[in-house]
């Protein structure tokens, strides 16, 4: 952590300079929504700071999730895309470019550029873990052109809510996989930074104080762990006895292993359902 | 001497059944009408896990798998204990790296009215301008039978003819959810290295397949948590995690309350080798059927390959 900028560090307990920090992680990875290497972002975005180093190492563990530590290898040569390649596409999971990009390059004036600045550019932080836990457009982006179905809204969201624990004082060890569900319809129940997914029947969260919520422990070093984990849990937010799709969810849960994957394959089934009605995942099932 | 029979089947339909797996109730019911009476009373049969068809290197103990192999369409040498769980659990952590590995290792969905199926491969097709064609990856099914210790030699090995063209799972009438026998072979779970189990001073239990609490099923017991399942010492990570599923026998549905499979408690017991022989040929109700099957771990081994490289130290 010697590279981290010593005011970048927030105090926990100190709103103040603790909301600073976590500006920071909505913005850090603004470099990728735009389609660009760490080394080729911008210093600013409308008017912000963006593409900042995390403080208190919490983008390297969030990273560490959802890729394998050392030196990246190319997952799918010659693609060289941000753009995500969903999972949830059928039997015909087209793992190539799809030609269109301009998710990847979007300009500082466009449409894509106006949905980035929702992202970041408020200075309210809570504001912007709500527009990262409702956005579409991060969704459409890998959080590294090396590991194609990884995706950069849950990335975000994993460096967001590591970075609030870790401010409070919490390590790694310290922190659980969480659940919550509710009616559709209802408000789901959601932390501030520590929300890392909402769906229309249940939300799921990383922190150190899981109270009686089903939670399962990280475990001692950040990894690529979700099946691990999600497999740990007493219990699930939804209700595999009674509906098969719920099971099949499931399933497929204990089969991924990168947390921002995972978490994206869960938006996406849940979309599925959502478009489609209570009763079949027709519309919108191929993403 | 205890035998199991290893199978490994390749998906040649969509699947319809379980997603979890295919049931062992469902691979019985399949087999058992193809062979003769003295078979179909005396076979077990496990839960079929699916297992995609993509190189890989062995981790979590296993030893008799070379690193960068071919898997899921062929059973390796089980030498060690842990070799026989190399495609029992549905994380699949020796799938490569150098492809997405959870695209590799989800099941492709298809969309049939108003039901998912799983497809029998997933093609990932390459961009337009570059060589070579699509990759498929194929799926598979692996299971195990074993049989009551008085006809095992007799029953076992299964003739490879009965077992070719199974099928499992909903519309098999239709065409779904055939497999094609793959390979076969037979072990001796006598004859398998314990020694990292012998080594270890304390394990854990992991729940391959669900323990069955309670069922309907004419005749079954009821079960309590095994008491060498030292469910206290859980308690700091939160209660089992139970579901409840159903066993059918032709025109009937039997409800079954079951502790769910992928969870892992300490073990409690005195003789973790005994257990993990027992674990494979499955305890509790319906183990006939697949449920209760259990691996033994040493404690201090994680599932995640991945936190030892991270406690080990190593360059994010």
């Amino acid at each position: 952590m010697s590279d981290v900028p010593s005011e970048a560090l927030g105090a926990s307990g100190d709103a103040g300079s603790g909301d600073v920090s976590m500006l920071v992680a909505y913005r850090h990875d603004v470099h990728k929504l735009r389609g660009r290497s760490h080394g080729h972002g911008a210093e600013q975005f409308r008017g912000v700071r963006v593409n900042e180093s995390v403080p208190l190492g919490a983008d390297g563990d969030a990273a560490l999730l959802s890729r394998p530590r050392g030196r990246p290898r190319d997952t799918l040569p010659a693609r060289e895309s941000w753009r995500r390649v969903p999972l949830l596409a059928g039997a015909e999971a087209v793992l190539a470019d799809d030609g269109d990009d301009d998710v990847g390059d979007v300009g500082d004036a466009g449409a894509g550029g106006a949905a980035i600045a929702e992202l970041v550019v408020s200075d309210d932080s809570v504001a912007l873990h709500e527009a990262w836990l409702g956005a579409s457009v991060p969704a459409l982006v890998s959080e590294s052109v090396y590991f194609p179905t990884t995706s950069v809204k849950y990335h975000t969201l994993l460096v967001a809510a590591l970075l609030d624990n870790y401010r409070a004082g919490n390590a790694f060890e310290d922190l659980w996989l969480a659940v919550t569900s509710h009616e559709p319809g209802e408000v789901a129940t959601v932390v501030p930074h520590r929300t890392v997914l909402v769906t229309p029947w249940f939300a799921v969260h990383v922190t150190a104080e899981p109270g009686d919520w089903p939670a399962a422990r990280l475990g001692d070093v950040p990894a690529r762990s979700f099946a691990d984990v999600w497999t740990r849990l007493p219990d699930v937010p939804f209700d595999v006895d009674e509906q098969r799709r719920w099971r099949v969810l499931d399933a497929q849960l204990r089969r991924i292993r990168a947390w921002s994957t995972a978490l994206q394959y869960i938006e996406s089934f849940t979309a599925a359902l959502d478009s489609g009605g209570s009763g079949t995942p027709v519309a919108g099932w191929s993403v | 001497m205890t035998r199991v029979q290893q199978l490994l089947f390749g998906v040649a339909s969509p699947y319809f059944g379980h997603p979890y797996f295919v049931t062992g109730h469902a691979l019985y019911a399949a087999i058992a009408r193809r062979v003769d009476a003295v078979t179909r009373r005396s076979i077990a049969v496990s839960h079929g896990v699916f297992v995609p068809c993509a190189y890989g290197s062995p981790v979590d103990g296993a030893v008799s798998v070379r690193p960068g192999s071919k898997l899921g369409d062929s059973l390796p040498a089980v030498e060690a204990y842990a070799d026989l769980f190399l495609y029992r659990d549905a994380a699949h952590r020796w799938v490569s790296a150098s492809r997405p590995r959870d695209a590799t290792n989800t099941h492709p969905l298809q969309q049939y009215r108003d039901r998912v199926a799983f497809a029998d491969a997933a093609l990932f097709s390459r961009p337009a301008d570059t060589e070579g064609a699509a990759r498929r990856v194929s799926w598979a099914v692996h299971c195990y039978v074993h049989a009551d210790d008085d006809v095992s030699d007799a029953v076992l090995p299964i003739s490879e003819d009965v077992l070719d063209g199974l099928r499992v799972g909903g519309g098999r009438n239709y065409g779904f959810g055939e497999l094609s026998l793959l390979d076969s072979q037979v072990i001796a779970l006598e004859d398998l290295d314990y020694s990292r189990l012998h080594a270890a001073d304390e394990h854990r239990v992991e729940l391959v397949t669900p323990y069955v609490t309670a069922s309907e099923f004419p005749g079954a017991d009821s079960q309590s948590v095994p008491w060498w399942w030292d469910v206290a010492g859980r308690a700091a990570t939160g209660g089992l995690r139970r579901r409840a599923t159903r066993l059918v026998k032709g025109e009937d549905v039997y409800d079954v309350e079951t502790i769910d499979h992928g969870q892992t408690v300490p073990y409690a017991g005195s003789d973790p080798v005994a257990t993990a022989r027992n674990g494979v040929t499955r305890v509790g109700t319906h183990s006939r059927y697949g449920f209760g099957e259990l691996r033994v771990r040493p404690a201090g081994t994680d599932r995640v390959p991945e936190r030892g490289e991270g406690r080990a130290g190593g360059d994010a």
